[in-house]
This record gives structure tokens, C-alpha cells and sequence, in this order.
């Protein structure tokens, strides 16, 4: 009675629960338990500090404090308990190793070793050190407390966790699967493995297994979020931040746990919206905070501040190898520097190369740009034709398919897929105006092309697109788009000799013309473009175009 | 057929620009794409004499036209095709690259080198037997006269950004503080080990405590928290006034001790005689507008009430409001008006 009416009405009346009711007829003043069997921490540690302000202590107080702050996530607090304990000459040894293991999440994980130096051995301080172990890459250390591991369900569970950070899904899914085996009411074990299928990109095997916890815990911050990350992969940032929204509603006001967790996340639902006000923040909080910054700026096209983000981070994730390479890849284009194109190339390679990613969307995008960057586009498009199907109105992906299927010759497809590309700055980007000219030059579109040329501003761009149209032009027998190409070329440049190429352009106009390949009506352009020109030669090919004219009963004026 | 033609070209190259260059081949100038020469003849040569055929064709001009045409144009319709020949404007590529690459795009060549010879390119011989004159048919042989350069275009990746990475965090590693008592919690177990979403608000929560024990003073230490940005987040603010006003609820009424005797509420609220109904079915209440001062007033109104006042009216007002709160509260009533 007195607890349903002092929780913050959130949504109306809260209903009462079993334990609440049963509460009704006995003393108003709540006990500890009811708060611990709840998990409600925040009240339990406010009961203990208000029997400890009127002088009314529960046995253990100071250890009951550590224990609420700890399991409430507030390890600072938990951590300054149990550092004023330690201090006492009565302290328990096994002190040690709780301050061990409330610095141990604070991530002072040099603090945290010398405190469990302190305690006993126990179970509990083998699996700190175990994972410490881990956290200082000491991989002697980590194999000699694996050892003293035992077959019992924590130390199997502390094993399983650390192949869970060692990207191990599968070994950790094989100790869950056991120890479910054998305890069917271990919950949230279901949690742990659903974890694991996440990770491991089974978004919907995740997710099924996650609804058997869910179904008896649908409040569960850690599920929740799963769910939501779920949703994401499977569906869209919509679907995904519907599920944390839920979250957030129904938890109370005072509910700090994993908060910094759920603004991360909504940033990342929201593809990015408020990045730059969360995200700084949360960097070496959140591992991928930092990721999702690099990510963002990415986006923003600030490549300069990406790299700054993570020139410094050793990669060990394949997210982190493949941002790595990304951004050494957009930065080397953009400085022109082999270098990191070099490292960028690698770390592709490396990615797209491994066991656990090369079947994976990503470990193709990173091995068809390992390939790109070597300019191998025959292996490009065999990884990029590998995953076309995800991809189909991407821009990136058809902007990078495009080029390597004109690399290739294939021009009819390459001008299709250049053609899909809707993003107005690769459309305005040189490379795209260049290799789309072409392609439709060599299917025969030398219009198209001279209209691409027509649409640029001036710039030395459109110069090279000249040279481009005027010369592909020429080698595929488009002479009228050629010869106008040259004489462009010739008013821009005075000082070059385009001399040479307008005269066969020019020629080969006739030709056609002969050929019937084009109209008779092009001739007068012809004799215009000709005429534009001052070399000597001019008026010898002209006396014949005349003669032709006229015995031709063609005006040319 | 292209012998003497080869032969020409490397005496022609001793004067060229690039001729010194010839270390740095790139692999863009091996992959010609334009190139119908068969596969097993560009095997057997060498780079250098692929780099040779590459500036001829680039390098020849009108003067070659002018002094040699015949025999080197008959040469140049059969062996060489518009853009036959590498071209030499890329010189800039990664020399370490060189060699894999070289090989690499040599194997690629072979497979499809058939397809890549670009359909509808150019070729003079479609046009041979055009029935013109001899002047149009030397005219013609400025056509051929030019090679178009291969102009080389830049490639640019554009990288795969990957979509942002939402934190599902870590599993629980069992590096947990147990229960001081010894008892087994099962936190990870059978239920994963995080707080409740429903956390006791901390200052609520002391003022409920020393208002059931009865230990004011202790409370009264806690801060009462503030909310930063209360228009952004409303609901901390009605959560709060949701909490205090059930607290106050929940606290039973001041009680006043009346220093003399009152009749109890209940008394008070029996039915009226029904003489008195009666009367006021026609008659009106004295309003409040009535020409007198507040505390005759409040005389009146007791006095209709049967409520005493024993001098000071505070204790009678008291009874009145107490009257009048019990009327809006009672069901029977609400219910009838």
C-alpha cells in the first residue's frame, strides 16, 4: 500500500503487485528484502541510509550499502563504501575483492588488480583476475587463471562472457546451451545467448530466443535494448526507437541504469540526430561511441575529423578494422596519399579475408574495396555481384559497381547503373561526369555526352571532359560530337595543335555522310567548324567538300 | 605484318620525350581495353616493345602523313586500329604494384579480351569500298592519319560507410559483490542482473519514512531535487507532485483539540426538521453578499449550522469547513447532487 503510492505514478495508477498487497497488513515500514526482491535498489539504499541517519542499523549496513550500489550500476558509490571499509581494522578480507570488482567496472583496471591482490582466494577473485587478464592483453596470465576455473556455473558463465569479448559467440553459445541443459529456469541465460546471435548477425534467432525471457521479465532494461538493436538490424531506426521509447516510458524518473546506454542508442536510431551532443561524451564509456562519431562525421564528409577520431585506436572488432579502412581509404583519395591507401587496403583485406567476415555483407564491401583500391576490377565486381541484391538503389555501391564495370568494358550495364544514381554530389563529381561520358560514347551516345559537357560549368574539368569526348568520340567513329569536341578544344586552348584530330574529325563527318550514316544537312556545321580553324590544310579539304556539294546538290549556306 | 613497322618505331623512339621513362610502366597501360592484338603475340613482347607501339601510334603526326604516307598508312589501317596502342600519359603508379599487377592484368586480358573490344568502335574498312573519288578517298586517309589518344579516367572509391552500431553492451561476467548475509541472490541466473526500471525516488521515499516512523528531522537533511529543464521534461515534474500529493494524502488530517465541548460531525449532519426543509424550499440562504461583516456572517452561518461559538470563531470555522469537507467527500451526497 504505502510502496504502490510512493513509486511515481507514471501513466496512470500503477497497479499493485502481489508483494505489495501482502505488505498491507503488516508493518508500514518496509523491509530491506522487499526492496532487494524487487530490485529496487535506489529505495533500498535510501532505507538503509535513513535507518542509519535515526541511529537504527540493519547488520551489515556498510555491506548492504556496497551490495545495493553495486548491483544498482553506481560503482562509484559502491566503490567509495567499500574503500572507507577497508580502511577499518574490523574490515572482512573479502572486501578486497568487492572494491576489486567496483573498480573493475569504474575501468581503472590497475586499481582494480592490486585491490584483489589484497583479498583471499576465492572463486570470485579468480574470475577478476581472469578477466583483468584479459583487459591487459596478458595472455600467459589469462591461460593461468582459465585454469584454475572451475566446473561450477559462475566460474563457466565468467568463462563464456570472456569468449563473448573475444568475438567467440559460438564457444559461448555452447556453454549457455549446457548450463540451460541442465538448469531450465536459468532465464537469463536465454538473454546471454540472444546476445550472441546478435552479434553474430542472427537478428531474428536473437530475437526469438530473447521473447522467452521477455515473456516473464517485459520490463528488462538489457532486453529491451536488445530487442530495440534487433529491430534496428532487422527493420529500421523507426521500429527500433518505438522499443526504446517503451523503455523509457515505463521506467521511473530516478532510473539511471544504462541511461547512457539508451541516449546512445536513440542517437543511432535516429541516424545520427544529436551525435555531436551525446557521442563526445560517451567516447571509451560506450566502446562504440567512438565508432558511431567516426561514423557520423563519414557522413557529414569530414574525413580529416574522422581520422583524427580513430588514428589512435587499435582495432580488434571488424567493425573497428573496417572503419579503420574506410576512413584510410576516403582520406588517401582525398590527400592522395598511397599510404594510407596502402593501410586501408589492408585492413580490407584482412576483413574481407577472414573466417568469421567473409561471407558477410561487410567482409564483401571490404574485399570488392580492397580490390578497387588495387584497381583489380575484375575481382571487384565478382564480391560486389556477390551482394548486388542489398544494394540496389544504394548510390555508394553504384557508384562504385558502375566504375568497375566500365573498367571492364561492360559499358551498356555500367551506364544503366551510373544512370541509377540519384545523390546530386556524385552526379557533380568529375569521376561520375568522366566515366558516364564514356560509357555513353561507347554505346553510341555521343550526344549524351556532348549535352554532359554542355550542362558543366567551365572549369578544368570540362576541359579534360572535352579531351575525353573529343578523343572517345573519334575511336568509336562519332565524328560530329569529335570534331565539335575539337573545336572547342581548339577556341579554349589556342596554344595546343587540336589541329590533326578536328581534321579527321571533320572527315570522318563526311565520311558518314557518304555512308549515309549521317545527315547531308551536318555538312554545313562541318564546313563552320572547319572554317573556325586557321591551318592552311583547311581550305584544301573544303574545295573538295564544295565540289561534293554542289555535284551533290547539297547548300552549304 | 607488324615487323618492319616495329622495327620503324623503336628507331623513331631515340628523340621521344618519354623514351627514358621506361621503368615506370603502369598497369592501366597493360590493360588496354581497346586492344584487339591477340594474347599469345602480347605475351611474347616485352614491355619495352609494347611501350614503343604505344608513342607511335601516339606520336604519329601530319609530318610522318606528309613524308611517308603509303606504305606506313596501308601498316596502320590493318595493324592498328584507332587506339590500338597503350598510350603513354600514365605514368605515376605504385612500382611495387608493378609486377603482380602486371601479371594479374595480363591473365585478366586473357579472359576477356574478346568481349572488351568495344562494339561499333571505328574501322576504316566498313568504309572502303565507298564509291568516291580518288581526292575524297585521299581525304579519307586524314581519318586515319589521327590516332585519338586513350584518355585515362580516374577511379574513385567511394568507401563503405557502415551504418551506425547500436551498444547492446556486455554479458554479465559474474564479477558480482554477493549478499552480505550469504544468501543466494541468482542475480544472472534467473534473472539477469540490473535494477528494476521502477526505483524508489530516493527524497520521496525519506519523507515517507520519517513520516511513518515519526522521526522528522531526519528527512528534512535530504535534498529536495531539482529539475534541471522542468518544460523538456514534464514528467519528472508531474511524477514529483504525483508522489508528494499521495504523501500528503495518505497523512492523516491535522486533528484539532477544541478547548470546548462541539458537537461531532456526525450530529451535525442529521436532516433538519422538516419544518425547516420546508422553509428553505421557499426561502433563500443568507448569501454572502449580505450587508454585514465577515465575522457576523460567519455567526450566521454557524448559528443555521447548529455550530456553537464560544468566543474565538477559529475553533467554529474549524468544525464548519471540517462540516463541509465531509459533505463534498461523502458519496451518498455527491451521488445526489
Amino acid at each position: 500500500m504505502i510502496l504502490s503510492r510512493m513509486k511515481p505514478a507514471v501513466g496512470g495508477e500503477t497497479p499493485a503487485t502481489i508483494s505489495e498487497k501482502k505488505k498491507k497488513n503488516k508493518t508500514k515500514v518496509p523491509r530491506l528484502e522487499e526492496y532487494l526482491q524487487q530490485r529496487d535498489y535506489l529505495g533500498a539504499l535510501t532505507l538503509l541510509e535513513f535507518q542509519r541517519s535515526i541511529g537504527e542499523k540493519e547488520e551489515h549496513a556498510d555491506l548492504w550499502i556496497g551490495y545495493c550500489a553495486f548491483h544498482l550500476g553506481d560503482y562509484k558509490r559502491a566503490m567509495e563504501e567499500y574503500k572507507s571499509l577497508t580502511s577499518k581494522p574490523e574490515c572482512p578480507e573479502q572486501v578486497w575483492v568487492y572494491l576489486a570488482c567496483a573498480l573493475f567496472f569504474l575501468g581503472l583496471y590497475k586499481e582494480a588488480e592490486d585491490a584483489a591482490s589484497k583479498a583471499p582466494m576465492s572463486p570470485l577473485q579468480n574470475r577478476l583476475l581472469f578477466h583483468l587478464a584479459h583487459k591487459f592483453n596478458d595472455e600467459k596470465k589469462l591461460m593461468g587463471f582459465h585454469q584454475n576455473l572451475e566446473d561450477v556455473t559462475e566460474d563457466q558463465l565468467s568463462l563464456a562472457s570472456i569468449h563473448y569479448m573475444r568475438s567467440h559467440y559460438q564457444e559461448a553459445i555452447d556453454i549457455y546451451k549446457r548450463l540451460l541443459l541442465q538448469n531450465r529456469d536459468f532465464l537469463a541465460l536465454k538473454v546471454y545467448v540472444a546476445l550472441c546471435y546478435y552479434k553474430l548477425d542472427y537478428y531474428d534467432v536473437s530475437q526469438e530466443v530473447l521473447a522467452v525471457y521477455l515473456q516473464s521479465m517485459p520490463d528488462s532494461t538489457i532486453a529491451l535494448n536488445l530487442k530495440a538493436c534487433n529491430h534496428f538490424r532487422l527493420y529500421n531506426g523507426k521500429a527500433a526507437e518505438a522499443e526504446l521509447k517503451n523503455l523509457i516510458d515505463i521506467s521511473s524518473c530516478s532510473f539511471e541504469f544504462a541511461k547512457e546506454l539508451i541516449r546512445h542508442n536513440l542517437v543511432v536510431f535516429r541516424g545520427g540526430e544529436g551525435a555531436l551532443q551525446v557521442l563526445p561524451p560517451l567516447i571509451d564509456v560506450i566502446p562504440e561511441a567512438r565508432l558511431n562519431l567516426v561514423i557520423y562525421y563519414l557522413r557529414q564528409d569530414d574525413v580529416q575529423e574522422s581520422y583524427n577520431l580513430i588514428q589512435d585506436l587499435v582495432p580488434s572488432t571488424p567493425q573497428e578494422y573496417i572503419l579503420k579502412g574506410v576512413v584510410n581509404a576516403a582520406l588517401g583519395q582525398e590527400i592522395g596519399s598511397r599510404d594510407h591507401l596502402k593501410i586501408a587496403q589492408q585492413f580490407f583485406q584482412l576483413v574481407g579475408g577472414s573466417a568469421s567476415e567473409c561471407d558477410t555483407i561487410p567482409g564483401r564491401q571490404c574485399m570488392a574495396s580492397c580490390f578497387f583500391l588495387l584497381r583489380q576490377f575484375e575481382d571487384v565486381l565478382i564480391y560486389l555481384n556477390s551482394v548486388k541484391g542489398y544494394f540496389y538503389n544504394d548510390d555508394t555501391f553504384n557508384f562504385n559497381y558502375a566504375q568497375a564495370k566500365a573498367a571492364l568494358g561492360n559499358y551498356k550495364e555500367a551506364e544503366e547503373v551510373f544512370l541509377l544514381i540519384q545523390s546530386e554530389k556524385i552526379k557533380n563529381d568529375y569521376v561520375y561526369l568522366s566515366w558516364l561520358a564514356r560509357c555513353y560514347i561507347m554505346n553510341q551516345k555521343g550526344r549524351l555526352a556532348w549535352e554532359l559537357y554542355l550542362r558543366m560549368g567551365t572549369s578544368s574539368d570540362s576541359f579534360s571532359l572535352l579531351q575525353l569526348i573529343a578523343n572517345d568520340c573519334y575511336k568509336m567513329g562519332q565524328f560530329y560530337y569529335a570534331a565539335k569536341a575539337f573545336d572547342a578544344l581548339e577556341k579554349l586552348d589556342p596554344g595546343s595543335n587540336y589541329w590533326e584530330g578536328k581534321r579527321g574529325a571533320c572527315v570522318g563527318v563526311f565520311q558518314l555522310i557518304l555512308a549515309n550514316k549521317e545527315s547531308k544537312e551536318t555538312l554545313k556545321e562541318v564546313v563552320l567548324l572547319l572554317q573556325n580553324s586557321g591551318n592552311p590544310q583547311v581550305e584544301y579539304i573544303l574545295r573538295a567538300l564544295r565540289k561534293w556539294a554542289k555535284d551533290n546538290r547539297v547548300l552549304l549556306s | 605484318m607488324e615487323r618492319p613497322d616495329r622495327g620503324k618505331d623503336t628507331r623513331l623512339l631515340k628523340n621521344q620525350p618519354y623514351d627514358e621513362s621506361l621503368e615506370v610502366i603502369d598497369s592501366e597501360e597493360v590493360t588496354s581495353v581497346y586492344s584487339p592484338t591477340p594474347r599469345s603475340r602480347r605475351q611474347s613482347e616485352s614491355r619495352r616493345s609494347r611501350r614503343g607501339r604505344g608513342l607511335m601510334s601516339a606520336n604519329s603526326g601530319s609530318d610522318e602523313f606528309d613524308d611517308d604516307h603509303a606504305p606506313l598508312r596501308a601498316n596502320e589501317v590493318s595493324g592498328g586500329q584507332p587506339g590500338v596502342g597503350p598510350h603513354e600519359e600514365d605514368e605515376e603508379e605504385e612500382e611495387e604494384d608493378e609486377e603482380e599487377e602486371d601479371s594479374d592484368e595480363d591473365d585478366s586480358d586473357d579472359d576477356d579480351e574478346p568481349s572488351k573490344a568495344p562494339e561499333g568502335a571505328y574501322d576504316p574498312a566498313d568504309y572502303a569500298n565507298l564509291p568516291v573519288s580518288t581526292e575524297i578517298k585521299e581525304l579519307f586517309q586524314y581519318i586515319t592519319r589521327y590516332t585519338p589518344q586513350s584518355v585515362e579516367l580516374e577511379h574513385s572509391l567511394k568507401p563503405f560507410i557502415p551504418d551506425f552500431i547500436p551498444a547492446v553492451g556486455d554479458i554479465d561476467a559474474f564479477l558480482k559483490v554477493p549478499r552480505p548475509d550469504g544468501k543466494v541472490d541468482s542475480l544472472g541466473l534467473l534473472v539477469l542482473d540490473e535494477p528494476s526500471v521502477k526505483q524508489s525516488d530516493p527524497t520521496v521515499l525519506s519523507l515517507w519514512l520519517s513520516e511513518e516512523t515519526k522521526q522528522h528531522g531526519a528527512a528534512e537533511l535530504k535534498k529536495v531535487t531539482s529539475v534541471a529543464s522542468p518544460q523538456s521534461n514534464p514528467r519528472a515534474v508531474d511524477s514529483w507532485v504525483d508522489s508528494i500529493s499521495a504523501l500528503h494524502r495518505s497523512k492523516p488530517p491535522a486533528s484539532v483539540q477544541y478547548s470546548r465541548a462541539m458537537p461531532d460531525i456526525d450530529s451535525l449532519m442529521q436532516e433538519w426538521p422538516a419544518e425547516l426543509e420546508e422553509q428553505l424550499g421557499r426561502l433563500q440562504l443568507p448569501p454572502a453578499r449580505l450587508n454585514c461583516s465577515p465575522a457576523q456572517y460567519a455567526d450566521i452561518i454557524c448559528s443555521l449550522l447548529d455550530i456553537p461559538v464560544h468566543g474565538s470563531r477559529i475553533q467554529s470555522l474549524h468544525l464548519l469547513f471540517s462540516l463541509y469537507l465531509e459533505f463534498r467527500d461523502s458519496q451518498h451526497f455527491t451521488r445526489r447532487a
